[in-house]
């Protein structure tokens, strides 16, 4: 008996259309998109300098990525970056979730908790950063006149180096918390009803139904937001510039502060190009990273 | 005849006539619009003195019939503003107010026009500080230099002044300012009664030029450097000698024993918010600080206050550093503009402007403004100081990569400071990374032994 055929591969007579009409803004994408980062790549190849008013460009091969091993600044960076990321990640996660919850859970005033729990992330971060800033004073700073009302001497939040990323983290997560408890709070509203009725059926108690019933179906949700935090955290620029500006000392150094300074301060762009490519591929590594965990994870 | 609404009649005459001088006018207009120089933009930082330059520029409007637009920026946004803009094809801004930081790199980067290439009649006033011969840039051995051409005018002669407490100083029965570190040190202890006030409040925390420009008057003033002569091009690094050494712990031992509880982590602004709220008796800062101390708004110490140059090692003299401001005219504009640029420097580096400039709080750049009568004023009592510590003031960097030492120095200064590490360790230190960064754009460098 001879195999059966195969069916005839329909054409689709739009297919060129659509992709034709497409082509514009998908090349438009990739432009914006692509030959930026390739400028980055290429640029970290080369010393820039100038004179005479204009530009030199002469090339240094991988000289730059090996000088990264022995810069003083970017070690302590990346350390600062990764304790930074998941200690405001977790904080914002838990808080948010929690918050959620509540909001979720409330039977009055949920409007009115929304807007109140939102407006962290509506200020400007350079708001924020002036804003902390002062409150952090220790010497005329309101938290410090609070302490001294209860009878307890002011602390150096910022100019500690045991406390100052720690101050800057509390900072980020006062900051975002916001955003991870709108997604949550989206998540939570499009749970199906019928399966907590259940879960109420069969007698489980709140605890029970967190653990067995919410968290399971946020999962996704929890997932999203963990990445989109996370990836945002690593870039963190704003509250360091303006709290500490890295210091004291290394403290609270991070990579994007360290590029700030190095490419723009101190006007080497090629080194700086470079920095910035090492920090593109270990964000890449950490999501490659992150996916294969929410694969290995995902309830089936 | 034409009649109006009110029937009053107008005659042919009348409306030819009025018709002919209304011509003649626009016509008067438009060729004294020609005459009138082209207007200039000038980007400049927000800072304490942007309010008396900013006057400086409405007067110069009212003379001149010239149009000026000042882009204010922050500080590290006004450098890269003039970056951005002296690296493309055609500026945006014709003026650039240039700091101590990076006038050097518009310098040696061949951004900026000599003065003499607009304007071959231009003659700078005598009586103009030169600022450690900034406003001069020899390009063939690419050092600052009269030899060379000029570059630019001063618009802020900032450097460091001890201010002092001169009301506590009499109660105390202390007769002479501060002019030796010996005389500092004993008079900050003496006033030194924490928590209420300190004997002298200093910058510690990193930033863009924060710990280090604190640092400079001290390590000058004990006859240390940072290179051994950059203007004859060695730029062997001595931060590590013996001067160095004496200045840092010098400086350390003042923050510990007189200062501020927790003066790793001030800046410019902790420092003038603890001076003027009396919480502290002495402190070295910029003379710009001056309106803040004298202002009656926010100010607990207004006319408390005397002001003296840096201190010394007896037999060496003040050495404030420079962290002054030059405008030099961008390369890539329209010769109009250049033009209009010069006339406006012409203008600000007289005499009569200079006067008018101490007049509305700022800091003249023309010698015969402090042996003005205003200098006798109470209200301008900075100014004799000002001018003392002007004649001997140091500048600092005199190549275009002094961005990476900053960073170097402020980094070390900071741990040094915040107790991370002793002053040896991190003169060493930073001896050694400032000798990588000066070999790595290949100048004649080398460097010391390390202390021990």
């Amino acid at each position: 008996m001879s195999a059966p055929a195969r069916p005839a591969r329909t054409r689709d007579p739009d297919a060129l259309w659509r992709w034709a009409a497409l082509s514009p803004a998908l090349l438009l994408m990739l432009a914006l998109g692509l030959l930026p980062v390739l400028n980055l790549v290429m640029l970290g190849f080369f010393e820039v300098h100038w004179s005479d008013g204009r530009s030199d460009y002469r090339f240094v091969g991988l000289s730059h990525y090996a000088a990264l091993a022995t810069d003083p600044l970017f070690g302590s960076a990346i350390l600062n970056t990764i304790v930074f990321a998941l200690g405001a990640v977790a904080g914002q996660m838990s808080l948010g979730f929690a918050l959620a919850l509540l909001c979720s859970k409330a039977t009055r005033g949920h409007a009115l908790w929304r807007a109140l729990f939102i407006l962290p992330v509506l200020i400007p971060g350079i708001v924020i950063g002036a804003m902390w800033k002062l409150m952090m004073n220790p010497d005329f700073g309101a938290i410090a006149q609070l302490l001294e009302l209860v009878g307890l001497p002011p602390v150096d939040w910022l100019g500690d180096p045991r406390l100052a990323l720690i101050s800057v983290i509390l900072v980020d997560v006062w900051h975002w918390t916001p955003f991870c408890f709108l997604l949550f709070l989206a998540g939570l509203e499009s749970l199906p009803r019928d399966v907590y009725e259940a879960a109420k059926v069969d007698g489980a108690g709140a605890w029970q139904e967190l653990r067995y019933v919410t968290l399971p179906l946020m999962w996704p949700t929890i997932a999203v937001t963990f990445v989109f935090r996370l990836v945002l955290a690593f870039k963190v620029f704003d509250e360091v510039y303006l709290l500490t500006g890295g210091g004291p000392g290394t403290a609270t150094e991070v990579v994007s502060f360290t590029i700030y300074l190095r490419f723009f301060t101190q006007d080497r762009a090629g080194y700086g190009a470079a920095m910035s490519v090492a920090m593109i591929f270990l964000i890449f590594l950490m999501l490659a990273a992150a996916a294969a965990a929410r694969r290995r994870v995902q309830p089936a | 005849m034409a009649e109006n609404a009110q029937g009053t009649t107008l005659r042919r005459r009348t409306v030819l006539g009025l018709g002919a001088a209304t011509a003649a006018g626009a016509l008067s207009r438009g060729a004294g619009a020609q005459r009138r120089t082209a207007p200039i933009t000038i980007v400049i930082n927000q800072s304490p003195w942007l309010d008396s330059f900013r006057r400086m520029v409405e007067l110069y409007e009212r003379e001149s019939g010239g149009r000026i637009e000042l882009d204010v920026n922050p500080f590290a946004g006004s450098l890269e503003k003039q970056r951005n803009s002296v690296r493309s094809a055609r500026g945006t801004t014709d003026l650039l107010i240039m700091n101590s930081g990076w006038f050097a790199e518009m310098y040696f980067g061949g951004f900026v026009e000599p003065i003499h290439a607009i304007e071959p009649g231009f003659r700078l006033d005598p009586e103009v500080y030169t600022l450690g011969d900034s406003i001069f840039f020899d390009a063939d051995t690419k050092t600052l230099s009269p030899r060379g051409r000029l570059m630019s005018i001063p618009i802020a002669p900032i450097v460091p002044l001890t201010y002092y407490r001169g009301d506590l100083y009499r109660e105390h029965g202390i007769n002479e300012p501060p002019l030796t570190f010996q005389q500092l040190e004993a008079n900050a202890k003496r006033l030194h009664r924490p928590p209420r006030i300190v004997g002298i409040v200093q910058r510690g925390a990193r930033g863009p030029a924060s710990v280090s420009y604190d640092f400079y008057p001290y390590l000058y003033g004990h006859g240390g450097s940072i290179f051994r002569n950059q203007a004859a091009n060695d730029y062997t690094v001595t931060l590590n000698a013996a001067a160095g050494r004496a200045a840092l712990e010098y400086y350390l031992r003042l923050a510990r024993e007189a200062g501020h509880p927790r003066t790793a982590a001030n800046e410019q602004a902790e420092v003038i918010q603890n001076y003027v709220t009396g919480r502290a008796a002495h402190m070295i800062t910029v003379v710009a600080a001056w309106s803040q101390v004298e202002d009656r708004e926010r100010s607990a110490v207004v006319d408390r206050t005397e002001f003296a140059p840096p201190p010394s090692l007896p037999g060496l003299p003040t050495a404030p550093a420079l962290g002054h401001w030059l405008a030099a005219v961008s390369r890539n504009v329209p010769d109009d503009r250049k033009r209009a640029a010069v006339q406006f420097l012409n203008w600000f580096q007289s005499k009569d402007a200079q006067i008018a400039n101490a007049r509305s709080g700022g800091m003249p750049i023309h010698a015969a403004a402090y042996r003005d009568p205003i200098a006798d004023d109470r209200r301008f009592r900075w100014m004799r100081p000002l001018a003392a510590a002007l004649e001997k003031s140091v500048n600092i960097y005199q190549f275009p990569e002094a961005a990476e030492v900053i960073a170097v120095l402020e980094l070390g200064l900071n741990r040094a400071v915040a107790g991370e590490t002793t002053a040896v360790a991190a003169l060493n230190d930073m001896a050694g990374q400032i000798h990588a960064v000066m070999a790595a754009r290949g100048y004649r460098t080398g460097r010391l032994e390390p202390l021990r």
